[in-house]
């Protein structure tokens, strides 16, 4: 539906713009893989390309432990924060309060990262020092610990950053989900979770998978939180940080970004062209559907 | 109580509220075993809430609803005896239309032979052999209401629920599948409660009839009855084309009552007492059972009459509609059959009577 | 279950058949009961709500109460005084507060000018299953770490930067500038930079609430393209600008890492004097400072609600 008497050139003109702006955000990133690759580092008046900066950060064994550690927060944070996003949008389906509830849901994304993580720090210490006195005023050690900073705080802090996006995912997939489907399924002797399993899901599969993706991506790159909640441990947003604040950029460090950066750019970069061919598909499917009904 | 007198589905006091709107006022309906009963009524006036509780997707803000004598208003639908045909959007689209209507007695956990050979029996039965391995989305309107069919009756269940199955196809269609579905309903000989609003598909595929309206159950009774014997003023008005004039009662003894209109008074028949005089009542009267006749002259005996001006006729192929209008500027309608003999040419502001046998007119009082 | 006529109390789930034999329901499997409607699975729908209550609302109500404990060598204890609120109301922390709170005004007002003419763009002129693809193309740079991202700055805007080689073979200038890294500048430039993705998002749900035919009507009825823009997209499109604005707002003005990277000495955002507290174990002065935070940000949502009535930016999702 493009204007055919709109101006060419105009149009033109603001598509340029518009991958001009893309370009111009992405530059400093591509700046940076650039100079992961030169043998001297930054600044330096010659360029020798060479992978040697990434088969030093492979070899370096915090930055594998902190990894590690990322990886196992990131994996477990996804494992919540998708079904919770699910169930958040199921029930903003079915509720009568759906102002307050999207409001509620999308409201971290309102509060800065280092707001919410100093929040979150005092409020599991007292947490911690409350199980402790009942524990003690109980005469065990039951509660000791319970809310010691530590992988369950860092995944606390990850999955409230991370649902909102979750969340608006779901709600846009399953927006051309029809419920009837499910009562449909119902109908023919299926309890809930098998209408949901077998008519459902598959249906919006494919929009959790990308708010899964999206979820791993969010909380591995996620820092400040997880640096006030995490204890102590490393992660790899930590690690990174600390080299950047002590070391300066070291010429790791620009190899340890561009590795992360390239990883997470490749997998969405797929997402999209993957939902750009389903697309393509879903497309051919409406249009038969929407066909004029033929008499038969 | 044997099976035979059960009736198939009862509806005792069922309300419904969605927060201070009524959907459902207190129904009460009941459904024989092996009837084709239909809901019929105007938009958003709770029929399909009615329809939807019946099958456990609506839960009751009061009452009950048995089938077949069994209380099942705590259950969920796939709990119910009941199956449903929905209007549109209903086929599981990443499914063929062999899965979908294997769909149920995959559930059930048959052997898959025995699934195969019921769907393939009930495509048959649907007149789609040989359709098994479409999608849904290659199918057409009529065609995948007929998919839906088929994955409904394959389960064997004792009630089908239908919520306007036939909305979404073009006129033509609509007419041949409610033949289908009269077919189907007589061979299969299951409990059938289809929704509509549509009066033509009412009355083609049902053997009774419930007008629903307001979220109230307005009348109920077999599609002549409720053609040429409304009892109430709703039903009139919305089933048929009938010409209703308010009054109020004047007198009324045994056998007949005398409605006093403002501008003339009419006499009705009635069974047994009324209402009291001065109560408010109607009158109606089917626009192909009144005749023109010019304003003198002789009338044939049992009939009465009202004085009118003629304003135009309307052709409509099969009928013709004479509009007339009243003294208080009302507006009626006489139609008959566009070549009957009798048919009399009249002109615009001429006055006329408007003439009908008294047994053929109708009071209302409510 | 069961109704009140004695004659026909039953339990379904032990019937098999009804008379007439037709009807089975499907036996009910233990997992079924305990997790199903009945069951516990009632109540899984409210679980993420309850969540974000107990994680989310709670802590940062709590904010407010811990912002007035007293400070002790290691934590605080409870108690009632304002000295966090008159230190930090009477230091030079309040000065560099308000100047970065206008950093933060001026990037999220350079971000909707760079940013919200690209979500009308591609609302206007481009085929609609198309738009979100186009997009997507704006979720790149926000898969980035955040960190990489700011830190990426450095390389690229300092003295021997990208910018600077550029402009230095162009020959637009001959000597490097140095007055954009390590300057208020820098941090703006990196809010901008860090969140215009977010303005054109907000923007174009904003623009989802337009529906085309304005344009079409605008064109028909010969508005020029500011006309149309003044009087037309900006009322219709004002609650979706309004929570993109506050968001780079409240974010420019919380996340430390911003002037911490790119900012020069002594600059700072609330954010950074918050973590900077809790480092210095000054705990009643972080939660201050986050109760501040929080009432700015409630007060600007109140205001924009009055203004512009946001909950109109949820229309899409309904």
């Amino acid at each position: 539906m493009t204007d055919e008497y709109g101006n060419i050139w105009a149009y033109t003109l603001k598509w340029a713009y518009t991958l001009l702006v893309v370009v111009t955000l992405m530059t400093p990133v591509f700046y940076v893989m650039y100079i992961s690759f030169n043998e001297n580092g930054f600044g330096a008046a010659e360029y020798v390309f060479t992978f040697d900066w990434y088969r030093v950060i492979l070899e370096d064994k915090l930055l594998l432990a902190a990894l590690k550690d990322t990886g196992i927060l990131t994996i477990i944070t996804t494992i919540i924060v998708v079904p919770f996003g699910l169930l958040a949008a199921k029930f903003y389906k079915r509720t009568r309060y759906k102002v307050l509830t999207v409001s509620l849901l999308l409201s971290p994304l309102f509060v800065p990262s280092d707001i919410l993580g100093s929040a979150l720090l005092v409020f599991f210490k007292n947490l911690s020092k409350t199980f402790e006195a009942l524990s003690d005023w109980l005469g065990n050690e039951w509660f000791y610990g319970w809310f010691d900073l530590g992988y369950m705080t860092a995944i606390i802090g990850l999955v409230i950053y991370t649902l909102p996006y979750v969340f608006v995912v779901i709600l846009i997939t399953m927006g051309r989900y029809r419920e009837q489907q499910t009562e449909a399924a119902r109908a023919c002797g299926a309890g809930a979770w098998q209408a949901f399993w077998h008519v459902e899901f598959p249906q919006i599969r494919a929009g959790i998978f990308s708010s899964g993706a999206f979820a791993i991506i969010l909380s591995f790159n996620e820092y400040t939180r997880t640096s006030l909640l995490k204890g102590g441990y490393d992660t790899f947003t930590t690690v990174l940080i600390s080299q950047f604040l002590n070391e300066g950029m070291s010429a790791q460090s620009y190899a340890m970004s561009s590795a992360v950066s390239f990883f997470a750019i490749a997998v969405i970069g797929s997402v999209i062209i993957y939902t750009l061919f389903r697309s393509e598909k879903l497309d051919r499917l409406a249009r038969d559907k929407a066909q004029p009904v033929m008499s038969s | 109580m044997n099976a035979s007198e059960t009736p198939a589905v009862e509806v005792q006091g069922l309300s419904k509220s969605y927060g201070s709107v009524r959907a459902l006022n207190g129904v009460e309906v009941s459904i024989g075993a092996g009837e084709y009963f239909v809901l019929l009524g105007p938009s958003g006036g709770g029929k399909t809430t009615l329809l939807r509780t019946i099958g456990g997707f609506v839960k009751p803000s009061a009452g009950k609803v048995l089938l077949h004598g069994y209380d099942v208003s705590a259950l969920p639908p796939d709990k119910r005896p009941t199956t449903m045909v929905f209007q549109s959007y209903a086929l599981f689209p990443h499914m063929s239309v062999a899965r979908n209507v294997g769909y149920g007695l995959r559930i059930k956990k048959l052997a898959s032979k025995e699934i195969r050979e019921r769907v393939d029996a009930m495509l048959e039965l649907v007149g789609l052999a040989g359709y098994g391995e479409r999608m849904p989305h290659e199918l057409s309107g009529g065609q995948q209401q007929r998919v839906q069919l088929a994955r409904s009756l394959v389960l064997d269940r004792d009630i089908l629920l239908l919520d306007e199955p036939l909305a979404a196809l073009d006129a033509n269609l609509r007419k041949d599948m409610c033949l289908e579905l009269k077919r189907l309903q007589e061979t299969v000989g299951i409990t059938f409660v289809h929704v509509t609003h549509n009066q033509e598909e009412a009355m083609t595929v049902a053997d009774r009839i419930a007008i629903i309206a307001d979220g109230k159950l307005v009348e109920a009774g077999t599609a002549r009855d409720i053609y040429e014997h409304p009892v109430k003023r709703f039903t009139a008005d919305f089933v048929g084309e009938n010409n209703i004039l308010d009054g109020t009662l004047a007198a009324a003894d045994g056998s007949k009552a005398t409605i006093d209109l403002g501008f003339g008074r009419v006499d009705v028949p009635i069974d047994d007492d009324v209402a009291t005089e001065g109560a408010p009542a109607s009158f109606s009267i089917r626009s192909e059972l009144l005749k023109l006749f010019p304003a003198e002259g002789k009338l044939p005996n049992g009939t009465q009459a009202l004085n009118g001006t003629y304003d135009e006729a309307v052709y409509l192929g099969l009928t013709i509609s004479h509009m007339v209008s009243l003294p208080n500027g009302a507006a009626i309608i006489v139609r008959n059959i566009a070549d009957a003999a009798e048919h009399q040419k009249f002109e615009r502001a001429q006055p006329v009577r408007i003439v009908w046998t008294m047994t053929s007119a109708h009071l209302h009082t409510s | 279950m069961s109704n009140n006529n004695a004659e026909t109390v039953v339990e379904l789930d032990s019937v098999d058949k009804i008379e007439g034999g037709r009807w089975q329901p499907a036996p009910p499997t233990f997992l079924g009961q305990v997790l199903g409607e009945n069951g516990l699975g009632r109540w899984a729908l409210y679980l993420p709500v309850a969540f974000l209550l107990l994680f989310f609302l709670i802590p940062l109500a709590l904010t407010y109460v811990w912002s007035v404990f007293e400070r002790t060598q290691f934590w605080m204890k409870p108690g009632f005084t304002l000295f966090s609120y008159i230190n930090f109301f009477t230091s030079a922390r309040l000065e560099n507060f308000l100047i970065s709170m206008g950093h933060s005004a001026i990037a999220a007002a350079i971000a909707f000018v760079f940013g919200f003419p690209i979500a009308v763009f591609v609302r206007r002129r481009i085929p609609e299953v198309v738009q979100h693809r186009v997009i997507l193309l704006f979720i790149l740079p926000f898969m980035v770490s955040e960190i990489i991202r700011v830190f990426a700055l450095r390389p690229v805007l300092g003295r021997n930067g990208l910018v600077n080689s550029v402009l230095i073979d162009l020959g637009v200038i001959s000597e490097p500038i140095t007055s954009i890294l390590f300057t208020p500048t820098g941090v703006i430039i990196g809010e901008v930079l860090s969140f215009l993705p977010f303005m054109v998002f907000a923007g174009f749900l904003a623009m989802e609430v337009v529906p085309k035919y304005v344009f079409e009507i605008c064109d028909d009825l010969g508005a020029g393209r500011i006309r149309t823009f003044v009087d037309v997209i900006l009322p219709l499109a004002a609650p979706g600008i309004f929570a993109g604005g506050v968001f780079i707002f409240v974010n420019g003005l919380g996340v430390a890492l911003l002037p911490n990277v790119l900012g020069g000495p002594g600059a700072v955002n609330a954010g950074l004097i918050a973590t900077q507290a809790i480092t210095a174990l000054d705990f009643p002065l972080a939660m201050a400072v986050s109760a501040i935070m929080m009432t700015t940000l409630l007060a600007l949502l109140y205001l924009g609600h009055r203004l512009f009535d946001l909950t109109k930016i949820l229309t899409p999702f309904s």
